[in-house]
């Protein structure tokens, strides 16, 4: 299969916006309550101290809601896939830590009262990480293959 | 203890009734534009601590001024380490209808261990009444009615989302925010207080 035949388009295609869409929904959830309740979920973490949590519970929905409408709308494309990757490796990672800890906490990702830590999201977180990869790594194999 | 007697001073009967609650588990005035519910288990430590440290900062600079009115909810966990909690529970809220909520929450919070450790929850509570008071507490402890105020608390909290002690709900309007763990750290709750009072 090749990047020019339309299967492999549509995959691409389809992956970037529902990547898009998962991040922009994440972010909404998040920026619909008060920012303190995200910041309750990132402090249980405790990785961080205070001083940056509470900048990081106002600004991060923000980065994922400006990072999901650049994928789903196409928009500096290897920038955002690059970006996504690298935070859901970031939150993965935070994951298993804490999931390896024994932490009974929320995990965060979709809002501040979502579901604990468990094999199943790390089993969702990773499927996105995986198909962050994806997208990252079809953006610029379709550069090289531009070039 | 104070602090305490003002807030309390500043609840209102009528309105307090309204609130679903024992008027000796409301702490201030009922009209507060903001109301926070707190879920406890008197034998978790972390409720301890939110007793001792963090309430009492709370109703020093948002109860007695009449921006917040706190209203105490039982949550006794149904864990093996938590033997004493239902009981504990059941005392303090037949003692608040002798308005004695808060005095007994205070002996129990404060020597969580000893007793958690010992079995004896009611020399505990009896520790901070009088005879009288004993008494009644006693035959109130008895009484189905406290015993389903306790549950009614616990399926409320359930019902709610609530898994963890202590978790608090803050209302504002028809808003409810659940908070938990660090989000209960005062100097977060403070800042989501102000906003929710601008």
């Amino acid at each position: 299969m090749t990047f020019s035949s339309k299967t492999w388009r549509a995959i691409a295609l389809v992956s970037r916006i529902a990547l898009g869409a998962v991040f922009a929904y994440a972010a909404w959830l998040k920026l619909r309550v008060p920012w303190q309740l995200f910041a309750g979920a990132i402090g249980d973490y405790r990785v961080l101290p205070y001083w940056a949590v509470a900048p990081l519970a106002r600004t991060l929905p923000w980065v994922e809601l400006a990072l999901g409408a650049l994928l789903i709308a196409g928009r500096w494309l290897r920038t955002a896939a690059t970006a996504v990757s690298l935070l859901l490796a970031g939150f993965f990672t935070l994951m298993v830590w804490a999931y390896s800890r024994h932490m009974d906490i929320s995990c965060g990702c979709f809002g501040p009262n979502g579901d604990a830590i468990s094999w199943r999201t790390l089993l969702r977180d990773g499927s996105l990480l995986a198909l962050s990869l994806m997208v990252t790594w079809i953006s610029y194999a379709r550069r090289r293959k531009a070039a | 203890m104070k602090l305490v007697a003002l807030a309390l001073a500043a609840a209102l009967p009528v309105l307090a009734a309204s609130l679903d609650a024992d008027k000796s588990k409301i702490m201030g005035n009922p009209n507060a534009p903001v109301g926070i519910e707190v879920y406890s288990d008197f034998e978790c430590p972390a409720c301890r601590t939110f007793h001792i440290e963090t309430l009492p900062q709370l109703i020093k600079d948002y109860v007695v001024p009449g921006k917040v009115c706190i209203i105490a909810r039982e949550f006794p966990l149904n864990i093996p380490e938590h033997k004493y909690s239902r009981e504990a529970a059941n005392y303090a809220t037949a003692a608040a209808r002798v308005g004695k909520y808060e005095a007994v929450a205070d002996a129990l919070f404060k020597t969580q261990t000893t007793w958690a450790a010992s079995g004896k929850v009611w020399e505990t509570v009896a520790s901070v009444l009088t005879a009288a008071e004993q008494k009644k507490v006693q035959a109130l402890a008895k009484d189905p009615g406290v015993a389903s105020e306790v549950q009614s608390d616990v399926e409320r909290g359930q019902s709610a989302g609530i898994n963890q002690t202590p978790t608090a709900i803050v209302m504002r309007g028809s808003k409810q925010y659940p908070l938990s763990g660090y989000a209960l750290k005062y100097d977060l709750l403070t800042t989501l207080l102000n906003d929710l009072l601008k």
